[in-house]
């Protein structure tokens, strides 16, 4: 039992400070200050957690959970208030923290509107996907996935630009009738395991061992996978990606591309594998195809993108599909892969989406083609442009071809035609990647652009970036090894 | 000459009643006695008579009394529901005085017929008779006419009290049908006698006089609860009727309705529930779609939270389906969070609106949320609560009614409903919309708060993030008012 | 049962029958000699002035509304009348009560002027 409740303050750090900010509405300056400093303060919190693994095991806690924290909430419903972290949902937290301040720094110069409100808007976010990545509580877990919607589609909203009422729109509901249906799951495990052993319960543990009979369990695993493939988002409900990335502003962007896209794959591996090995291995087959279709798809689409931030938007579908492909297999190698790879596409996309956001603040414009010859001018976005750019192709020694490489390696045994169409997935970005940094950093200038470097500010979001990039690039293993223990327990090996 | 043996009376278990009846008569009095200038002191006064009520309720929590040889009870039941009333009641007269002075018609009899209503919603929750449902129906529509129509200087607001006065008679005639046909399958109006009656003589669906009244006295009550394909009246009645008295009858009638309705379904004709539940199950699909695809081609946002509240008849239609004790107390727990956050939407309308019922286009609310954060943000809340998304009441409700649904194995009922529910987001969204994103093409200088307004908003505000947040209390007090 | 029923039943159609009978057969063997004074409305014997669809003054409908009201509640003192003593003081009691009820109502549209002509 550890004396400090470091989940729950991980929870509510950012919560606390959004109503802080509240009260800072008319002091703009003081409000960016503030949200930094809690953001800061999370990413800390969220660091020290790392320490706390040797924790193990823990009282009353699931296998492999390092940190728990258990209390009663709606007793009458059996609901209770159950979060725990392990190996997969450190490196999530972690990644949320980070991005989190990454998000805060690319809008501080940009968000000049209603300031506090935005900075508002990104704490309860990040509190929000901080709960879904800790519940263990299937209640609990749909309270904060939906938490996290609302700020979003504010976000887009109300900074976003373009046609942004109809992306937030789009965005909010494609989410939500997702969502909704997996209420209605949620409620029908509920009510199938209560029925089965007269505990009524929400909680993981707890329900983990209920018997379905398969055609209920095929339709309740439905319903969790659709929630979780929009959010992937997985083609063909990926269609409302592309519109609120474009749209968002580019802290809205981060967070989106950086963070949501991953609660929809840590809710496949967290709940609706375990929840139901029988259903998810029926529908195994559809999954693959789905994402190595997603894979090549996003990739061509992409190719065709004038929009910088689209093309980014339409990569990610990509990167995702990688993930949705490790999960699929469901082997250790593949899944630790899948996890890793959330990671780097978190990363590497929130590089590239604030390297975007960077360059539309300087010339208001986001089209390839109004681009070229940035290498003279600004050498330092350039060269920092080029690194993440590859990063995401994959290219060797960057974190990105780690994931992919372990995906690919997992998966290869149990599907092999997949993972060989998987693997032009691969080659794919590396040509639109290409052309991008050609057309944009290298090609001769197209009209005349009067571009700064980088601040100071900024060469620190990406250098924390770059760093990150780099060290998982050539250094995955301590990462793989806190990973170990709950991947082995999830695919049904020992630790 | 003997004398006649009175039955036994218990005026204890009116005393509620009572008690708020004499504070209506005497407000009726005060108000023709004083000067007119002085009219803003009777809304405090008849707020204070309903807190003496609500102090006198709270006691009674836990007991179950009967009274004037069982036409009557004061039970868990009924104590839910009257608080239930009585909030909404009080929310709606801290919000009324300064509309009503807006819009020229401060006249004090608003608040004794505010309170005669409320007795009458008050006597529907505790009948245990056909007669004393009925009873305290009229007491309540009738006072809900003048109310309708209270503003007379406004031709739609006339126009409101005529018609809800035209189809309020005529869904009556519906209703007193119906249990005259009870009365004449079974003999009695008792509504525990009706269940014993048809339990020892094994009276069923076969019996079409039974089924007749049953489907008659669901009409009836579907009038009242506005539920589709008999919610006509609502939309008119909603948009012309001062939007206090809308706030109000969105509320308390609708609750009166679901209660007494609740009584009669499932303590009177529990053994037709294969027959109600699946006239109710086409009931709230029907409620539901119509009033969510109706209020989201609405521009008068009285007029979309009129359909929108036609939906939410739908939903507490679908706990009601399930028959079950989830699904009931999911009805009560619904009703009361529905109460808070519709009274509280209805409160910012108020703020917004101006004389003459103008500014109550959805497009009004252009730039609002800058104007007036604090206000945007209780609206806000006030609406995600009405959309069902976490963490507002309005999500917990949701969550019980369907959760009831399903226990009781109406899949697709839940799924229909989760459906609309994703579709009324729409509608609430765009409110937003407008708040936040568009350019403020007003300068919302009226926008005066007063401490009333305030003291209601801070009770919706809490009202709905309380039993969303920590629900754990509220559902418990509802799982035990649902043992009738 | 419905044996006790035929006397009404019967006196319906003959009631019926007599209302009928008359009007057809004045009509069939009467004299018509129809003259513009013969057709005008009947009028307690007076000239008639106006058109019979004139609108009257609201007042005359309040009066007999208020009228109608109170009227009618005097129709519960009859009972109570008859079982004045059968009742006792709880009849007493109870009628005190409702007679209260009443006389709120018409202090109430005293002071409002609803009973003023003018």
């Amino acid at each position: 039992m550890n004396q400090i409740p470091i989940l729950t303050l991980l929870l509510f750090l950012p919560l606390v400070g959004a109503l802080l900010l509240l009260a800072l509405e008319r002091r703009e300056g003081m409000a960016r200050v503030v949200a930094l400093c809690i953001g800061l303060l999370e990413t800390v919190l969220a660091c020290s957690a790392w320490f706390c693994q040797c924790n193990l095991p823990v009282a009353n806690a699931p296998k492999g959970f390092f940190l728990f924290e258990d209390l009663p909430w709606i007793e009458a419903l059996g609901i209770r208030y159950t979060i725990g972290m392990d190996g997969i949902s450190l490196l999530l937290v972690i990644l949320t923290a980070l991005v989190t301040v990454i998000a805060m720094l690319t809008s501080w110069r940009s968000i000049t509107e209603r300031v506090s409100l935005h900075y508002l808007l990104l704490l309860a976010m990040e509190s929000g996907i901080m709960g879904v990545f800790l519940s263990l509580d299937l209640f609990l877990f749909y309270l904060f996935w939906e938490l996290m919607l609302i700020p979003m589609f504010f976000l887009i909203f109300i900074w976003g630009h373009g046609r942004n009422i109809y992306s937030a729109v789009k965005f909010f509901l494609y989410t939500l009738i997702g969502s909704l249906l997996m209420l209605l799951a949620i409620i029908g495990i509920y009510l199938i395991h209560g029925s089965q052993s007269g505990i009524y319960s929400f909680g993981l543990s707890a329900i983990l061992g209920t018997q379905f009979t398969s055609a209920t369990g095929l339709w309740l695993y439905a319903a969790f996978l659709l929630a979780f493939a929009v959010k992937f988002p997985i083609v063909p409900l990926h269609t409302w990606l592309p519109d609120a990335h474009t749209d968002a502003p580019t802290a809205g962007s981060v967070i989106l591309a950086g963070l949501l896209l991953k609660t929809g794959a840590y809710g496949l591996i967290r709940f609706g594998y375990p929840l139901f090995p029988e259903a998810a291995r029926t529908l195994t087959p559809l999954l693959i195809v789905l994402a190595v279709t997603g894979i090549i798809y996003a990739s061509w689409i992409a190719f065709a993108q004038k929009d910088m931030k689209r093309l980014v938007a339409y990569s990610s579908v990509g990167h995702m599909g990688f993930v949705a492909l490790g999960i699929a297999v469901w082997t250790p190698v593949a899944l630790s892969g899948a996890v890793l790879q959330m990671v780097n596409h978190g990363l590497t996309t929130t590089a590239l989406f604030a390297l975007v956001g960077m360059l539309d603040e300087r010339t208001h414009s986001r089209q390839i083609e109004d681009y070229g010859g940035l290498w003279g001018k600004v050498p330092l976005l350039s060269a920092f442009f080029v690194l993440f750019a590859m990063a995401s192709a994959g290219l060797p020694g960057l974190n990105n071809f780690v994931g992919e490489f372990l995906i690919l390696a997992g998966s290869f045994k149990v599907a092999h035609i997949a993972t060989i169409l998987a693997f032009i997935g691969v080659i794919l970005p590396l040509v639109y990647t290409v052309r991008l940094i050609q057309e944009v950093i290298f090609q001769e200038e197209r009209r005349p652009l009067t571009l700064s470097d980088l601040t100071l500010r900024e060469i620190s979001i990406l250098a924390a970036l770059a760093i990150g990039d780099l060290y998982i690039g050539l250094h995955p293993a301590p990462l793989l090894e806190i990973l170990k223990t709950p991947v082995a327990l999830l695919t049904g090996g020992s630790p | 000459m003997d004398t006649i043996a009175i039955p036994a009376i218990n005026l204890a278990v009116i005393a509620p009643e009572v008690v708020l009846s004499v504070v209506a008569m005497a407000l009726l009095l005060i108000n023709v006695f004083v000067k007119s200038e002085q009219k803003g002191y009777l809304g405090y006064l008849s707020i204070a008579g309903i807190l003496g009520t609500l102090l006198m309720l709270i006691p009674a929590w836990g007991s179950s009394v009967e009274g004037f040889s069982g036409t009557i009870i004061q039970d868990n039941f009924a104590i839910f529901f009257k608080v239930i009333f009585l909030i909404s009641a009080a929310m709606s007269i801290l919000i009324t005085d300064k509309y009503l002075e807006r819009e020229g018609c401060n006249q004090g009899e608003i608040y004794p017929l505010i309170l005669f209503a409320t007795v009458g919603m008050m006597l529907m929750a505790s009948g245990t008779d056909l007669m004393t449902i009925f009873l305290g129906l009229e007491v309540l529509s009738v006072s809900l006419y003048v109310l309708a129509g209270f503003n007379r200087n406004n031709i739609k607001s006339n126009e409101a009290g005529l018609k809800y006065f035209l189809l309020g008679a005529f869904s009556t005639g519906f209703l007193l049908y119906g249990m005259a046909l009870t009365y004449g399958a079974t003999g009695t109006t008792k509504i525990a006698k009706i269940a014993s009656y048809i339990a020892m003589n094994g009276v069923s669906s076969s019996n079409l006089m039974l089924v007749a009244g049953m489907i008659l006295m669901s009409t009836g009550f579907a009038f009242k609860v506005a539920a589709a394909p008999f919610h006509m009246w609502t939309p008119d009645v909603y948009e012309g009727a001062p939007t206090p008295m809308t706030a109000f009858m969105s509320v308390g009638p609708k609750a009166a309705g679901f209660a007494a309705f609740a009584r009669v379904l499932l303590v009177a004709l529990p053994a037709l529930k294969p027959e109600w539940s699946s006239l109710l199950w086409v009931l709230a699909v029907l409620t539901m779609t119509v009033g969510n695809i109706t209020a989201l081609y609405q521009q008068n946002i009285k007029r979309m939270l009129a359909y929108s509240s036609i939906a939410h008849a739908g939903y507490i239609l679908v706990g009601f389906t399930a028959g079950n004790a989830v699904g009931t107390a999911g009805i009560l727990f619904y009703m009361l969070s529905y109460a808070f956050m519709n009274i509280g939407a209805f409160a910012i309308i108020i703020l917004v609106g101006k004389k003459g019922e103008e500014n109550s286009n959805v497009s009004d609310y252009a730039g609002f949320g800058y104007r007036h954060p604090v206000l945007g943000i209780a609206f806000c809340i006030f609406l995600f609560s009405l959309a069902g998304i976490p963490p507002a009441a309005g999500f917990i409700g949701k969550f019980y009614l369907f959760s009831g649904a399903i226990q009781a194995g109406y899949i697709w009922l839940a799924v229909i409903g989760v459906l609309n529910s994703a579709a009324s987001v729409y509608y609430y969204l765009r409110v937003m919309v407008f708040m936040y994103f568009k350019e403020p093409t007003e300068d919302f200088e009226w926008v005066k708060l007063t401490p009333a307004f305030v003291l209601c908003l801070l009770i919706a505000v809490i009202g709905v993030l309380v039993p969303g947040v920590l629900p754990g209390l509220f559902l418990e007090l509802a799982q035990k008012a649902v043992l009738m | 049962m419905a044996g006790a029923y035929l006397p009404i039943i019967l006196l319906l159609a003959i009631a019926v029958c007599f209302g009928l009978g008359s009007l057809v057969f004045s009509s069939l063997i009467g004299q018509k000699k129809l003259s513009a004074v013969k057709l005008q409305p009947y009028e307690c014997g007076c000239e008639p002035v106006g058109s019979a669809q004139e609108r009257f003054s609201i007042k005359f409908y309040l009066i007999a509304m208020l009228f109608i009201l109170f009227d009618i509640e005097c129709v519960f003192l009859y009972p109570w009348a008859v079982l004045f003593k059968r009742l006792g003081v709880f009849g007493i009691m109870e009628m005190g009560a409702f007679m209260l009820i009443l006389f709120v109502g018409y202090i109430y549209i005293w002071k409002k002027g609803a009973l003023e002509w003018e």
